[in-house]
Formats: structure tokens, sequence, C-alpha cells
């Protein structure tokens, strides 16, 4: 086809700059629309050849800042990338640029490479096989071994570190600051571990404390270390139920819990921030997904303190009907608020614990005596207030 | 967006002479718009939220998309040629390695952190063991420097301008121990020494770097860039000054001169930043004989963090503040369940991220981009006519261990 030819039955000739895709220099040349408008005749003194591009190949590049211009190019195979020529076209004619839009049915198509979909397939396998593996098999696995190597006075140690964290955290002006001192509270206190102790094999020594502190909770740090919140002396119906709660926290100090779930923790936050990505919302994102590991690994360990708990308190010919009505005070406090999903709790349901504890109280039959005498309860509870 | 520049050519000469240089001086012109780059940014910051961060790979690439084909030399624009689908499966790659490695090497620095732990006694001391607890970020480190140098390989390996790819060459591995020791020498030395890691890590991506077959040249010497500095340094002499007032008892001096070298510190940051950029682009030349002037002012670009930093805080604050606090208000007096406002609050959190980043794109970092630009000159720019192409980087994780390790900035 002649260009001569071309150009007078095509549109009127737009100017253009070319790039060829070799070198870079620029081409002024001139555009036409062929007469069938099946293609693109682009010709230039610069140009040895007039060049025919096909519209059915012609593509428009996306998400360009200037509307005043349109850069072509061809679809063409690619290894990587989008799938264009290296060549490019840009036009500035409004005319030309509304017909090209009618005219080109792929102008702006994202071509896909063949066999991208099985791709991204096998890679998301991959990946998602990786990160599984680790968070629920090797980091936990590596927790337990790691937590066994750590020698039980450095552990001690550790749970100093961590209570002393705690009571800054919780608004001590001074360490110890918060520390209830009541010193028949204390005897009373020491008295219940004791029992509660006596026979155990236990491979640490207990230190309990009782913080001056609204909070309902008590926390076992790594090392023996256990602290009693005043708010739950406050909340439990009697001695057997504290022993039923000093029990179980003794459990996790001798499961190694917090260490374990330190350990675990430091191997799994980088991990989880990383796949998650510093989205919009994404420390929310990592929040719950550190939450949703936590819990599905405490909820194991959970059980397995209360077992121990349980066995502790049939040791010590202690009542787990305190432990019982403990459970059905927490099921009463979760039901006045909204109760999470199971996956995104730390604790196995109340109900269920309550219910255990009373199956377990009846088998204990008359042996049962109370832990601690009225006087001496009466002293613990008033452990805060000197 | 079109500051117009003084020529620097002298005057009264003849007027071929003239000519003659404007065809040899290329200014760079930068094309974007306020309103357009804000609503594309809107609806893919939306887009990313609601594929819960998966969208970020096309985000990313539309994001750059416009901001290259903003930026033109001689009426060309950049063109961005990276694609979505390979940042992702570039991440899907980097996920891979680095769940193991970070995986196994946190938790064993953790526990050698623990090992280490001994009785405390003063808040001093167990701040310094929750110190050693940090140990396990330090494997992130050289993992970062990594990751700098492989997305600035991508980007240059998909940015190609008159249709001529630029590229880097594949050399992480030496610019990893190249940052992990300059870093050291600058930590180790306060900071006196960071004009000789700035221009060195400069050098090493810059003489690695290329446009089609020219390479780039990274020329100059580190000393100096201490006049950079001088901000830097003025603003710390002022604080020990203050310090020094304290100490012979005159609180209200003192007072003043914290927070006078504060603000000189502060600003004097952005100043090295900008004039370390100056000095680098000047001595950096393209082989062939193209070179670059620029001259980016400080003041300009302090002023517009300032001015847009305002702006941003009124549009979020009334767009934000006037539904949260309606909702605030309802909850407070009992209107209105707590329950029912939890998921109205979390879009509400949502909208307000995407509206805080978008607003910033276009009033901080779209601006400074644009007075950059427009202050940059290509000379001698006909020498670019006779480049060659250069064979293509596949960039096998694109930018993945960069995405999956939050480096790269805004874009």
């Amino acid at each position: 086809m002649s260009t001569g030819a071309g150009q007078a039955q095509g549109s009127k000739p737009v100017q253009g700059r070319f790039f060829d895709g070799q070198g870079a220099a620029r081409h002024d040349v001139s555009v036409v629309l062929s007469a069938d408008r099946a293609e693109l005749q682009i010709t230039g003194l610069s140009l040895a050849d007039t060049l025919i591009w096909p519209l059915s190949d012609l593509r428009a590049l996306r998400d360009r800042a200037r509307n005043d211009r349109m850069t072509l190019t061809r679809h063409a195979p690619s290894d990587y990338g989008a799938l264009h020529d290296a060549a490019r076209l840009t036009v500035e004619d409004g005319a030309l640029m509304a017909e090209l839009r009618g005219l080109c049915p792929n102008l702006t198509r994202r071509d896909m490479r063949p066999g991208a979909w099985r791709r991204l397939a096998r890679r998301g396998a991959w990946a998602v096989a990786a990160v599984v593996l680790m968070l629920f098999l090797i980091l936990p696995r590596m927790a337990d071994t790691l937590a066994g190597m750590i020698p039980v006075e450095r552990e001690v140690a550790f749970g100093r570190a961590v209570v002393k964290q705690m009571e800054t955290a919780l608004g001590a002006a001074d360490l110890g600051g918060l520390d209830c001192k009541g010193p028949e509270g204390l005897a009373a206190l020491g008295k219940l571990t004791g029992r509660l102790a006596d026979g155990a094999d236990l491979s640490y020594v207990l230190e309990m404390r009782v913080l001056d502190h609204d909070m309902l909770n008590a926390f076992a740090a790594p090392g023996g270390q256990i602290v009693i919140m005043r708010g739950l002396l406050d909340a439990v119906s009697g001695p057997d139920a504290l022993a039923a709660v000093l029990a179980h926290e003794i459990g996790h100090v001798e499961a190694r819990d917090a260490t374990r779930h330190a350990l675990r923790a430091a191997g799994s936050a980088g991990l989880l921030s990383m796949v998650l990505g510093d989205v919009t919302g994404g420390a929310a994102a990592v929040f719950l997904g550190e939450r949703v590991l936590q819990a599905s690994y405490s909820r194991g360990a959970e059980a397995q303190a209360d077992l121990f708990a349980l066995a502790m308190l049939n040791r010590a010919n202690v009542s787990s009907d305190g432990m019982a009505h403990f459970f059905d005070k927490l099921a009463e406090l979760e039901a006045g608020m909204r109760v999470l999903p199971a996956y995104f709790s730390t604790h196995p349901e109340s109900t269920g614990r309550a219910e255990r504890a009373r199956q377990n109280a009846a088998t204990q039959g008359d042996v049962v005596q109370p832990i601690l005498s009225e006087r001496e309860w009466q002293a613990l509870l008033a452990v805060c207030d000197e | 967006m079109s500051e117009t520049r003084a020529d620097k050519a002298p005057s009264g000469h003849v007027a071929d002479h003239t000519e003659w240089i404007e065809v040899m001086r290329m200014q760079t012109t930068y094309h974007g718009t306020r309103s357009t780059l804000f609503w594309l940014a809107v609806r893919i910051t939306v887009l990313t939220a609601i594929t819960l961060g998966i969208y970020r790979f096309w985000a990313k690439t539309r994001l750059r998309k416009y901001i290259w084909s903003s930026i033109a030399a001689d009426g060309d624009s950049l063109e961005y040629t990276g694609t979505g689908l390979e940042k992702f499966l570039g991440f899907l790659a980097a996920i891979v390695i680095l769940a193991v490695y970070l995986g196994l090497l946190q938790i064993l620095l953790f526990f050698v952190g623990l090992s280490v732990f001994d009785a405390a006694n003063t808040s001093g001391q167990v701040f310094l063991q929750f110190g050693t607890l940090a140990l396990p970020m330090l494997a992130v480190v050289p993992l970062i420097f990594f990751a700098q140098y492989r997305i600035h390989r991508y980007r240059m390996a998909r940015t190609r301008w008159r249709g001529i790819r630029f590229g880097a060459e594949a050399a992480a591995g030496g610019y990893v121990w190249r940052a992990l020791a300059h870093w050291t020498l600058t930590l180790l030395t306060l900071g006196l020494l960071l004009p000789r890691q700035t221009f060195w890590l400069a050098k090493y991506k810059a003489d690695r770097s290329w446009y089609g077959d020219a390479r780039f040249v990274q020329g100059g010497n580190w000393r100096s860039m201490y006049g950079a500095m001088r901000h830097v340094l003025t603003g710390i002499a002022i604080t020990l000054g203050a310090g020094l007032c304290a100490a012979v008892g005159s609180p209200v001096l003192a007072t003043v001169g914290l927070l006078v070298g504060l603000v000189w510190f502060a600003v004097g940051l952005v100043s090295y930043r900008v004039r370390a950029f100056a000095y680098l682009t000047t001595h950096r030349t393209l082989e062939g004989g193209v070179g670059f002037e620029t001259a980016p002012r400080t003041g300009w670009i302090v002023r517009q963090m300032i001015v847009g930093s305002i702006v941003i805080s009124l549009l979020a604050g009334m767009i934000l503040g006037i539904p949260g606090g309606v909702v605030a208000w309802l909850v407070a007096l009992d209107i209105v369940p707590i329950g029912l406002v939890i998921v109205p609050g979390v879009v509400l959190y949502m909208v307000g991220l995407a509206l805080v980043s978008s607003l910033t794109l276009v009033w901080i970092v779209q601006p400074i981009l644009a007075h950059v630009v427009t202050t940059l000159t290509v000379i001698n720019a006909e020498a670019l006519g006779a480049i060659r192409q250069r064979a293509g980087d596949t960039g096998a994780d694109a930018e993945g261990f960069a995405d999956a390790l939050d480096v790269g900035g805004a874009f």
C-alpha cells in the first residue's frame, strides 16, 4: 500500500512523537488512520518505512497523568511486565484519540500472560504452607523445646523483670509501691499456698504477692512469681475459690506457659506483621491475628492448667465447689458483655469449666476441709488495708 | 505546577547561540494535578482496605503509573511498566523465604536474650534487660538493606523514557554489607560520618544504574557534603548551648535555646536531605556527556510541609471529626447502644486513614516532588539521542521483600 493512497482515503494526518524502542532518538511522525479503519499508518522523515499498526493490536497506556495526549503501543508477547512492544507513539489530536477509543476494542485491555493463574495458585500455596507451618507447627514446637532449655534461675530473673514491668504499667510510682503488706493476711496467704504445694512435686519456689489494684485477675509470671490483684480477692466467694485460682496459676508456672508464649510470640510477631502488611488498618489486623494465634495456643494451656488445679485441690483435700462458684461468677460477668467468638477468647468457655469443677467436687466425698479458717480469710481480705 | 526558572544563559549573545543553549538544556516538567491524584488515591486505598490488603500491589502500580507519567522531560513523560500481578507473585516468593528466616532467627535471638537474663534490681537494669529482648529486631536489619537495593533495582527496571529502559545491576549483596558498615560507623561517630554514608551508598547505587546502554557515574566526594550538614550542626550547637545555660542556672534562656535548637535541628534534617540530593544530582552524569543541574529550595519545601500539614489536619478534622463527634455524643447520651456503632466506627477509622494518606499525597508528597522535578535541568540533552535500548530485567521477586518488610516510602 502506498503512503500517498492511504492518506488520500484515510483520515487527516496528525502529528505524533514516535519512539522505536531501539534507540532514545525521537521521531517526529505523521499518523493517519487507514481508509478501512483497520490500521494506523506512521510515516516520518527519520523512519525508513511506513509503519503499519493494526488497530486490533493497539493498546493505550493506562493511569496516565495527562489527558490531552495518548501514548500508544502494540500488544506483544513478553516474559515479564506488561505484554507490550517496546515502541511508543504519542498523539495529541483529540479527534484521533476519540476515534481510536471508539474503533479499538482492546485499547485499554489488561492482557494476562497464559498460565498466570496457575503460577499465582502455585506460589500462593507455597506461601500459605510456609506461613501455616511456621506459625502452627515449627514455632510452637521450638518454643516448647527452648523453654525447657532455659535454666530455672534465668527464668526466675526474667519473671521478676516481667512483674516489675507490670507494676509500672499498673501505675506503681516505685517498685513495690502497690504491694499489700498486711502481715496476718500474708501469713494466711502463705498457709494457703503451703497447703496447696504440700506433697506436690513443684520445680519452682512459689512467690505470691498481692497488688492493690481493682482488676479482677491473677497472673503467673515465668519462674514461680504469682501476682494476685485485690480485685480478685474482693470477687471470689471464699478461700476455696481463691485456692482454685492459685492452683490454676501454679499449673501455668509448672508448665512454663508464660515463657513458652513469650518465645512463640517473639517468633511469630514479625512474621504476622509481614504477611498482613502495612495496609490501612494493618495494625488492627496484626493485633487480631496475634489474638487468634494466642487464643489457639492458650485455650489448650488453660484446659491443662484447670486439670492441674483439680488434681492439686484433690491432693490438698480442698473442695472444688469454690472453683465451680468462681467460674459461675465469670460466666455471669461474660453474659453481661457481648461474648467474643470462641476463637478470639484466650480462655475456654466458663460454664463448661464450672461444670467440670462441680463434677470433680461430687467425687471428692467428705475428706474435704476448708483451706483457711474464717479469721484467716478475713485477714487475707484485709491484706491491702494497711 | 509549571514553575518557570530564569534561564542561566548570559544575555546579549547572538540569537542562534541562545537557541543552541535551549536545545542543550532540557527542562523537566511536572503535570500531575491535585484532584486527579486525590481521587485515584482514595479509590485505590478503599479497594486495598476492602480486599484486606491484597489490592495494595495493584494500588502501588497505579499510583506509580500516574506519578511517573506526570514527570516529563522535553514533553515526553516517564513510563512505569511494572504490573500488580508480578508484585503479588514476588511478595508470595519473599514470604516463603522470610517466614522461615525471620521466624527461626527471631525466636533464637529472643532465646539468647532470655538466657543472659540476670537478676535486676533497679529500673535502669530492667530497662536494659528488656533492651536485650529487642535483639530479634536485629535479624531484620540486613534484610531491610537488601530490600532497599532490590526496590531500587525493580523501579529502575520498570521505568522507561522515550521507550528506553532504565536498569540497575544485580548487586544487592554488596549493598547490604556496605550499608551495614556505613551505618555502624555513622552510629559510632554519633552521626558525624553521615555525609560519608550518604555519599558512598548513593554512589554504589548510581554507578550500577543505567539508562539504556549508558551508565550513570556519580562524581564528587563525601567531604564536600559537610556543607549540607550545616543546619543540622547549628541545631545541635544551639541545643548544647541551651544545656550549658541550664547548667549555669538560666532556665528561661535554656528553655528558649532548647526550643530554637530542636526546631533548627528538625529543619536542618530536611535541609540536609535537600542539599545532599542537590549535590549528588549535580555531580551525577550519564555516559556520553549528559549532566544534571538542580536547585530545590529547602525553605519552599519546609513551608509546603507546614502548610500541607495544617491543611490536612483541618480537612481531616472537619470531615471525620463531625460524624465522629455525633456518634460519640449519641453513645454518651445512651441514645444508641455502643454495640451498634462498632461497625460504623471501624468504617470511619478506615475512611479516616484513607483520607489522611490521600491528602498527604496531594498536599505534601506531590507538591514537593513537583518542586524537585521543575527545578531539575538535563544538560547536553542531545547526547541522549545516541543511547540504545538495554536488555530487559525479569526482576524475579519484583519488590516482594520490600513490600513484606514495608520498605519504600510513599510510592
